[in-house]
């Protein structure tokens, strides 16, 4: 069998050296102990012997004088006489012992879970903190890892601590029948919906001309009442609501209006809202007001609705996340429309802007058609001369 | 009935004669502690007992005899190195450490080691710098090797009859200053396992663990602390390899506090290791951080009183107590 | 030769077996696929062979760096030698002792050791228990010329001396510790000469004459076994490889120097003297050597293919007795 002749390992942390020359030609004959080659490591040089004897055989693909290779590499062959050259040298070695799995050491045991003690673990630094704001911290759940009480779960206790202490001087106001009914359907309309807020900047300005020549004169949210609906007829997916699984597009659209009252935030409905002139949504709108106000609203002028306006703008609010008024699919949320500098035909002038921020439920109604909506109250407020009628 | 009383140096003789009744294949090596029965009597009496081949004098060439004595444990003999004053061993750490800590490891167990290695250590009575050290520092944390420090007479009698019995090299370190105390010993033959520390003082307010002379010194300062209204807990290692943490452990729980207690120096010491443990495994039952009381980091020297201001006393151990109870 | 035919043709087979796994070793060291370091024994053959050939298992040998030799002549098998090189789980050392740390105590192979004197002192150790023990067994330590200014040579000796013990001392003074020389290291370089200072049996051989180091070995293990002390016989003899695997063998000697010793090869020498008293036959030989040659061929792709000790067993013995 043919017998390797290979890069030899010189030095005891030699891993690869460079084949110098060789100084018996493919083919010669090698006696024990005759130098076959050079080797180039660690900026030495050094003669390599042969263990064996034979015929020196270097097949073509072996490395050349010139080429660093790792220790082990076979460079060529002694061959015995009559034996078959072979034909090629193999690649050069992965050093086998890197290949063997290591287990990785653990390192020392740390201390037993937080949570088998009996009772709570609380670090030295935490128990100092607890010492200094006086909380009694044997009663909190730490949050470390191990269940160890820290620091911060002893600041978080003291300041929920202050915070507890400070409701008991303050005023007791029992919730009346009305305001948890309306919390009940914020919970159910924040918890059971998918709601997306998209906001809208709109040039008011042309609106606010508008309505300072018309007489009598009418208020902002009759106007946006009426490019609502219209807005709405355009795009009947946000005049929706969901029950059970089926989507319901109402034939009527009915907008409701919130109303801040003594007795918490009331909705009167303007029906048919898309059929009435900006002036008879108005006479309606101030009938419907001045009776929430007074709490004379009738239960049916406040139910039906299938879209609602909010308008915090006489409050000075800019923008703001509304709730949907379930089982309605969308709710616009009015800013205030108040003079800011805007680029108009090239150059930057006041012009009124309002912000508006429409919230829809994502379960029924997509970002596409809502934007779509918004985009055309865009154009009907930037541009509200043709409804006028 | 009263137990019979005798010194800790008697206690250990008896452990060694019933070994080496039982047992023909212990002998001891050593300077003078043949006819002569040793410098600290370790072997008196023996020699007339077991003859010369089992009490053994030796040149001063403690290299040799330790290489020696490798060699014999592994060909079925079990030998004592009685090095006297155990600063001497130090003459041989190669053979201890590249030789008899690990050819049970190499070997893969096929060979033994059992070796007993002992010797007086540390601070007291003006023997300056050459008698006067401990080094079990090195022993412990080199792996293969027990290490054993009784303090009591009881301890030295049944620690030193387990390390005659086991397959491992032992360094069984005798305080000087406890040679002569008395205390009570049972007659028969019974062994104390390696890794059992001992609780010599129950208390709840804070932990010692003492090593060596400190002990009896942690013992007298926690009476007078008592007095003060402060209770404290004594534990005795005994062995510090294997070390015993559970023990502690269980202390500081009810505790919180604990303080160590040495003579031999602080750095890389039992303290530090102990500290380390708790550390990592006692954190959450930390009050205050541990606290170490060691042995001034200077060579022994001669003259009484620096020799006293470098050991630590039972005045020491009580200040320090007193400190850490505060905190 | 007063000695019988088949034992000179068991000390020749001894000497093939070394110096075949050396010069393989010596192969797989420099493919790489032995780590650390290869001290090999080629040129020194007969004295691992002519003073093992007395000894029983049970005897105790203590060698050092370069043991390979007498691993092989005290009976570790061909594959366990290599396999322990090799690293493997099937190694006499499990793997965790490479060349220096060779244990194989079931043929009384107490290891090999990278540190040079404690073999002296071990072996002593030995003597000791078998003399408390009353047994005729004896201890055996090979070391070199380096060991003989090392402190453990003058306490070791010293006792085995004092104590009459069973030892046997086996200097094998190749002249050079590494690459010093023992001429730099000694005024007096007469190893034999300074023992028998010490009071012990000593005498130099031809470490190269295998049936002289047989003949001076057998008077000082049967001293030993009959209670009579310990002895010295210092080989003089010479590694013709150099000190370790893949470190340069210029500089320190000539080549005019080795090849001087090359020609004295041991086991060349023995054959032809065999030869020529007609105690064997040219074809006899070959046998033996063809045999050697596949033995280590076997003991090559045995530890090729053997296992890699198992990681999870890394911290097992290292006490004997669990606390």
């Amino acid at each position: 069998m043919a017998i390797d002749v290979v890069m030899p390992r010189l030095g005891w942390t030699m891993e690869e050296g460079t084949l110098v020359e060789w100084l018996k030609a493919s083919g010669e004959s090698v006696q024990v102990g005759d130098i076959l080659f050079t080797v180039e490591s660690d900026k030495a040089l050094n003669e390599v012997e042969a263990f064996d004897a034979g015929a020196l055989h270097i097949p073509a693909n072996a490395p050349t004088p010139g080429d660093s290779v790792p220790v082990g590499t076979v460079l060529g062959y002694l061959l015995a006489e009559g034996e078959t050259p072979p034909e090629r040298v193999p690649p050069p070695p992965r050093i086998a012992v890197k290949d063997v799995a290591v287990t990785a050491i653990p390192a020392s045991s740390g201390a037993p879970p937080a949570t088998d003690r009996g009772t709570p673990a609380i670090s030295p630094r935490a128990r100092r903190l607890a010492r200094e704001l006086g909380v009694d911290w044997e009663h909190l759940i730490g949050t470390g890892r191990t269940g160890r009480i820290s620091e911060e779960d002893v600041r978080a206790a003291a300041s929920a601590h202050s915070t507890a202490a400070e409701t008991s001087e303050a005023e007791r106001i029992p919730m009346s029948p009305t305001r948890q009914a309306i919390a009940g359907r914020l919970v159910t309309s924040h918890r059971d919906g998918a709601p997306v807020t998209l906001t809208a900047d709109l040039d008011a300005t042309a609106l606010v001309e508008l309505r300072q020549r018309a007489r009598p004169r009418l208020g902002y949210n009759d106007y946006l009442i009426r490019f609502t609906a219209t807005a709405l007829e355009r795009h009947p997916a946000l005049n929706s609501s969901l029950h059970g699984d089926d989507i319901l597009l109402h034939p009527g659209i009915h907008i409701g209006f919130a109303v801040d009252t003594e007795a918490g935030l009331l909705v009167p409905v303007v029906r048919d809202a898309n059929r009435k002139s900006v002036e008879e949504i108005a006479r309606e709108s101030a009938s419907l007001s001045g009776r929430a106000l007074r709490g004379e609203l009738a239960r049916q002028e406040m139910t039906g609705g299938t879209f609602t306006i909010t308008n915090l703008g006489a409050d000075g609010i800019d923008a703001f996340t509304p709730i949907i008024n379930p089982p309605q699919s969308a709710i616009l949320g009015v800013g205030r429309i108040a003079q800011r500098p805007a680029v108009h035909e090239g150059e930057v002038v006041p012009r009124w802007l309002a912000v508006v921020s429409l919230t829809f439920d994502h379960r029924l109604v997509d970002g596409g058609p809502a934007a779509r909506f918004l985009a055309t109250l865009r154009e009907l407020v930037e541009s509200p001369v043709d409804l006028v009628a | 009935m009263a137990g019979r009383e005798i010194t800790y140096t008697e206690a250990a003789r008896e452990a060694l004669t019933a070994a080496m009744e039982r047992d023909p294949t212990i002998f001891v090596l050593g300077e003078g502690i043949g006819e002569r029965g040793g410098n600290f009597n370790t072997t008196l009496g023996l020699y007339e007992r077991f003859g010369p081949r089992r009490l053994r004098d030796t040149p001063i060439c403690e290299r040799g005899f330790v290489g020696l004595c490798a060699g014999a444990a592994m060909t079925g003999t079990r030998p004592v190195v009685d090095f006297m004053f155990i600063d001497f061993i130090l003459d041989a750490v190669g053979e201890l450490t590249n030789q008899i800590a690990k050819i049970q490891y190499m070997s893969s167990g096929r060979l033994k080691m059992p070796v007993l290695l002992r010797g007086c250590v540390g601070i007291g009575g003006g023997h300056a710098t050459h008698h006067s050290g401990s080094y079990y520092p090195l022993f412990v944390n080199v792996p293969g090797f027990r290490v054993v420090v009784p303090t009591t007479p009881h301890d030295a009698k049944g620690l030193m009859a387990t390390a005659l019995r086991g397959d491992d090299p032992v360094l069984y370190l005798e305080h000087k200053s406890l040679l002569n105390i008395r205390g009570e010993v049972p007659e028969e033959d019974f062994q104390i396992p390696f890794g059992e520390a001992r609780v010599c003082r129950e208390g709840t307010d804070l932990t010692i663990v003492a090593v060596g002379p400190l002990v009896p010194r942690s013992l007298a300062a926690a009476d007078a602390l008592d007095a003060e209204g402060i209770s404290v807990e004594v534990i005795d290692p005994r062995t510090l390899a294997p070390l015993d943490l559970d023990t502690i452990l269980s202390s500081l729980r009810k505790t919180g506090k604990l303080l160590v207690a040495d003579e031999s120096f602080g750095p890389c010491g039992i303290g530090a290791e102990i500290g380390a443990q708790v550390m990592e495994r006692g954190f959450d039952d930390l009050a205050a951080p541990v606290r170490r009381l060691n042995g001034v980091h200077t060579p022994t020297p001669y003259s009484l009183p620096l020799e006293a201001a470098v050991a630590p006393s039972a005045d020491q151990v009580a200040a320090a107590v007193r400190e850490l109870a505060d905190e | 030769m007063t000695i019988p035919q088949d034992k000179l043709l068991s000390l020749y087979r001894t000497m093939v077996r070394i110096r075949r796994c050396e010069n393989q070793l010596a192969r797989s060291y420099a493919a790489g696929t032995i780590t650390g370091a290869c001290h090999t024994y080629v040129g020194e053959e007969a004295v691992a062979t002519g003073v093992c050939a007395h000894l029983r298992d049970d005897d105790a040998v203590f060698s050092t760096h370069r043991g390979h030799g007498h691993a092989l002549a005290k009976g570790v098998p061909p594959r366990e030698l290599v396999a322990e090189l090799f690293g493997r789980v099937t190694g006499c050392s499990g793997g965790r002792g490479g060349s220096m740390h060779l244990f194989s105590p079931e043929v009384g192979m107490m290891g090999t050791s990278g540190i040079v004197g404690p073999c002296i002192l071990q072996a002593a150790g030995a003597g000791y228990s078998f003399q408390l023990r009353e047994t005729d067994q004896v201890g055996v330590a090979f070391f070199g010329d380096g060991a003989v200014g090392n402190g453990a040579f003058h306490e070791g000796i010293n006792l085995a001396t004092i104590w009459d013990l069973p030892v046997l001392f086996v200097c094998e003074n190749n002249m050079y510790a590494t690459e010093v020389a023992f001429a730099n290291s000694a005024r007096n370089t007469d190893v034999a000469g300074r023992a028998a200072g010490y009071g012990l049996h000593a005498d130099a051989v031809d470490g190269n004459d295998v049936v002289a180091v047989y003949e001076a070995a057998g008077a000082a293990v049967a001293r030993a076994r009959e209670g009579g002390g310990p002895s010295l016989i210092e080989c003089r003899t010479y590694r013709t490889r150099p000190h370790a695997e893949g470190m340069r063998d210029g500089g320190y000697r000539t080549q005019e120097e080795i090849d001087s010793w090359k020609a004295r090869d041991p086991i060349t020498s023995f054959a032809r003297a065999l030869l020529d008293d007609g105690i064997a036959i040219p074809d006899e030989l070959q046998v033996i050597d063809d045999e050697i040659a596949v033995e280590v061929q076997q003991a090559v792709d045995f530890a090729t293919q053997s296992p890699w000790p198992d990681a999870e067993t890394v911290a097992d013995h290292v006490y004997g007795t669990d606390a």
